[in-house]
């Protein structure tokens, strides 16, 4: 495998064009290079994960770490993590959680579906800018354990 | 048609008193009858007297006569004998006679004449006897050839006659009036007897209906009963939902609020990067004093936009705390309640220690009269609900008086009351229906808060199926008054997270 293949991308599942503008800014400042590949619902976005066919075979072995968002147009963010870590091909994907809630129990549905990391949006901006540049940080120990 | 109680008093007291008054009435007829009779039997026996003795007398009177006729006829004296015996009883005789008359004076004519012409008869036969005691009988006999005699004897008899007539008339009529006064007590018993019972049947037939129909209506009451609860519960179900989708509701509309607002703080912070580096960008080149374009520049990069961007900063800061506290009361709506036992007196206890830094700093004093009854409930709430009344009683104290807060508990009808009373400076009466709406205060606004407190213990004490009032007057204090059931009964629907 080359490097270009073996390189993490960032699948962002965001449907406020904002937000993921912010987002994706953020990433960039905080130094991580990786492509990131936008998707605004969750039915194109599970195209994108598991393949025309849904099954993953097709999309197997690819790095990917996935923003998702739970409040989508078309489904919950629920949804989609319940299914990324139940396929075998996907599950070892790391994805991190983005939303507004802050409900306790809503963060630990998320984390006993399998989440790896739950980062709210606060309005206090700083606080956001940090969570995600600390995620350019995970992305790089990602990157790292890749490594051959 | 039922019987309204009003109504069937009325009829039993109405036939009740009928019932007295045909008992009254029989009992006053018979009274009236057995006079009645009683006078009639004493005239009966006066006037079955009178006979007798009217009898009596003439007999007498022929016995003398008797004896005066032998006498003359025979000289014997011995003959003479019923003569003596008859004029001795005829005194005694007539005496009995009067004696009758002074009670039945309707007899006295009678009487009278009878004893007038007994006594000529009696004086006419002693002078003959007297004649012929002196030897003179031919004498004595032509006397009673005159038929003088004969003529008073018929004169006695006729008298006599006249009295039996009028007795026997009495005699018969009375006897007449005695079986008819007997016969009316028949009838006056029986007509009595006839109303009595038909006072006792109507009686008992209204008490029958009275008592079906009370037993009908008690027998609907039950019905309604059922149905009500039925109703109620229906009812509840109802509002359960509404409360739900309510609740819902703010959830979703306090999470799509904040998306925006995370983009607005999150360019807001942008926009700020950016003008750093103008700035920096024009520090590095100095404007000439005369370039106006230059000049306005730097006024708007080192003033105008950082203020703005402070306004949207201190905007959305706000809105996102009041988007936080919708949050907060409808996550505190989805909340499942655990009702467990839980000791009043400690929860007061707890929420004094908490607010005792304050009270001590106002000179202020907090007095839980003890006892407080114990509830089964939603610990959390209640904590909740009585620590946020104490906050907002210590934190409106009166400063120009020693504050003074009163916590009391105790047993209603229908669940536990509590009083949570201060002293302090008391709401207006125009702002008591305020005072619980989501982000309205009351007074002067020298406190901070976001006028959340208060609509969040409704919203929990709602939650419990207890209310809350509060009397108030200003300047003077406030009393908030929360009535819980004693045992919370958790709803049965599963709660939505």
């Amino acid at each position: 495998m080359n490097a270009a293949g073996r390189a993490v991308k960032i699948v962002m599942i965001e449907d406020d064009e904002g937000h993921a503008r912010l987002i994706e800014r953020n990433i960039r400042r905080a130094g991580v290079n990786n492509e990131i590949v936008p998707f605004a619902d969750g039915t194109s976005a599970l195209t994108y994960l598991f393949g025309e066919d849904a099954s993953g075979v097709a999309v197997n072995g690819r790095p990917l770490l996935i923003l998702l968002d739970l409040n989508l147009p078309d489904m919950s963010g629920v949804d989609i993590l319940t299914k990324v870590k139940a396929n075998p091909h996907t599950k070892m994907s790391p994805v991190v959680i983005l939303t507004t809630t802050d409900d306790e129990r809503e963060i630990q549905r998320c984390y006993d579906l399998g989440a790896n990391v739950y980062i709210t949006k606060p309005v206090e901006y700083e606080n956001f800018a940090n969570a995600i540049r600390q995620l350019g940080l995970f992305l790089s120990v990602m990157q790292v354990a890749e490594a051959p | 048609m039922p019987i309204s109680s009003q109504s069937f008093i009325r009829a039993t007291i109405l036939l009740l008193v009928a019932g007295c008054v045909s008992v009254l009435a029989i009992v006053v007829a018979a009274i009236w009858i057995a006079g009645r009779n009683d006078t009639q039997a004493d005239d009966l026996v006066d006037s079955l007297l009178a006979r007798r003795e009217a009898f009596q007398v003439l007999n007498l009177i022929l016995d003398a006569e008797t004896g005066q006729r032998g006498y003359l006829l025979t000289h014997d004296e011995a003959y003479l004998q019923p003569y003596t015996e008859a004029v001795a009883k005829v005194d005694s005789t007539i005496a009995k006679l009067r004696e009758i008359e002074r009670t039945q004076p309707r007899y006295a004519a009678a009487i009278e004449t009878l004893a007038a012409r007994i006594s000529e008869k009696l004086a006419e036969l002693a002078r003959t006897v007297e004649v012929a005691k002196a030897g003179r009988f031919d004498e004595a006999i032509a006397v009673v050839r005159t038929g003088r005699g004969k003529a008073l004897m018929d004169d006695v008899r006729s008298a006599s006659d006249v009295l039996i007539g009028a007795t026997d008339t009495l005699v018969r009529t009375n006897t007449a009036a005695l079986r008819e006064s007997a016969r009316l007590l028949v009838w006056v018993l029986a007509a009595g007897g006839f109303v009595i019972l038909g006072v006792v049947g109507a009686t008992s037939w209204t008490a029958w209906r009275y008592t079906r129909d009370l037993e009908m209506a008690r027998g609907e009451l039950i019905a309604f009963n059922a149905t009500l609860e039925a109703r109620v519960r229906d009812r509840t179900a109802d509002v359960a939902r509404a409360n739900e989708e309510i609740q819902r509701f703010a959830y979703i509309v306090s999470h799509d609020l904040r998306s925006p607002l995370v983009n607005i703080m999150g360019f807001t912070s942008e926009l700020q990067a950016g003008l750093t580096s103008v700035r920096s960008l024009l520090d590095r080149a100095p404007a000439s004093d005369d370039d106006r374009v230059a000049g306005e520049a730097r006024a708007a990069v080192d003033a105008e936009m950082p203020e703005a961007i402070q306004f949207i900063r201190s905007s959305t800061s706000k809105m996102d705390r009041l988007i936080n506290a919708i949050l907060k009361l409808s996550r505190e709506g989805q909340r499942k309640l655990a009702p467990v036992h839980v000791r009043m007196s400690p929860i007061f206890e707890a929420a004094r220690d908490s607010v005792q830094h304050q009270l001590a700093e106002a000179g202020a004093e907090l007095t839980i009269v003890d006892p407080i009854p114990d509830l089964v409930t939603d610990r959390l709430s209640v904590e909740q609900i009585f620590g946020n009344i104490i906050d907002n009683a210590v934190k409106y104290l009166d400063h120009g008086r020693a504050g003074r807060i009163v916590v009391r508990g105790r047993e209603m009808p229908l669940g536990i009351e509590f009083e949570v009373e201060d002293n302090g400076r008391g709401i207006a009466p125009h702002d008591l229906d305020r005072i619980f709406d989501l982000f309205r205060r009351a007074g002067a606004q020298d406190r901070s808060g976001e006028g959340i407190g208060l609509s969040h213990v409704r919203a929990l004490v709602r939650g419990l199926g207890g209310t809350i009032s509060v009397r108030s007057e200003l300047n003077v204090g406030t009393t908030f008054s929360v009535r819980l059931p004693r045992i919370l009964v958790p709803t049965s629907e599963g709660e939505v997270s």
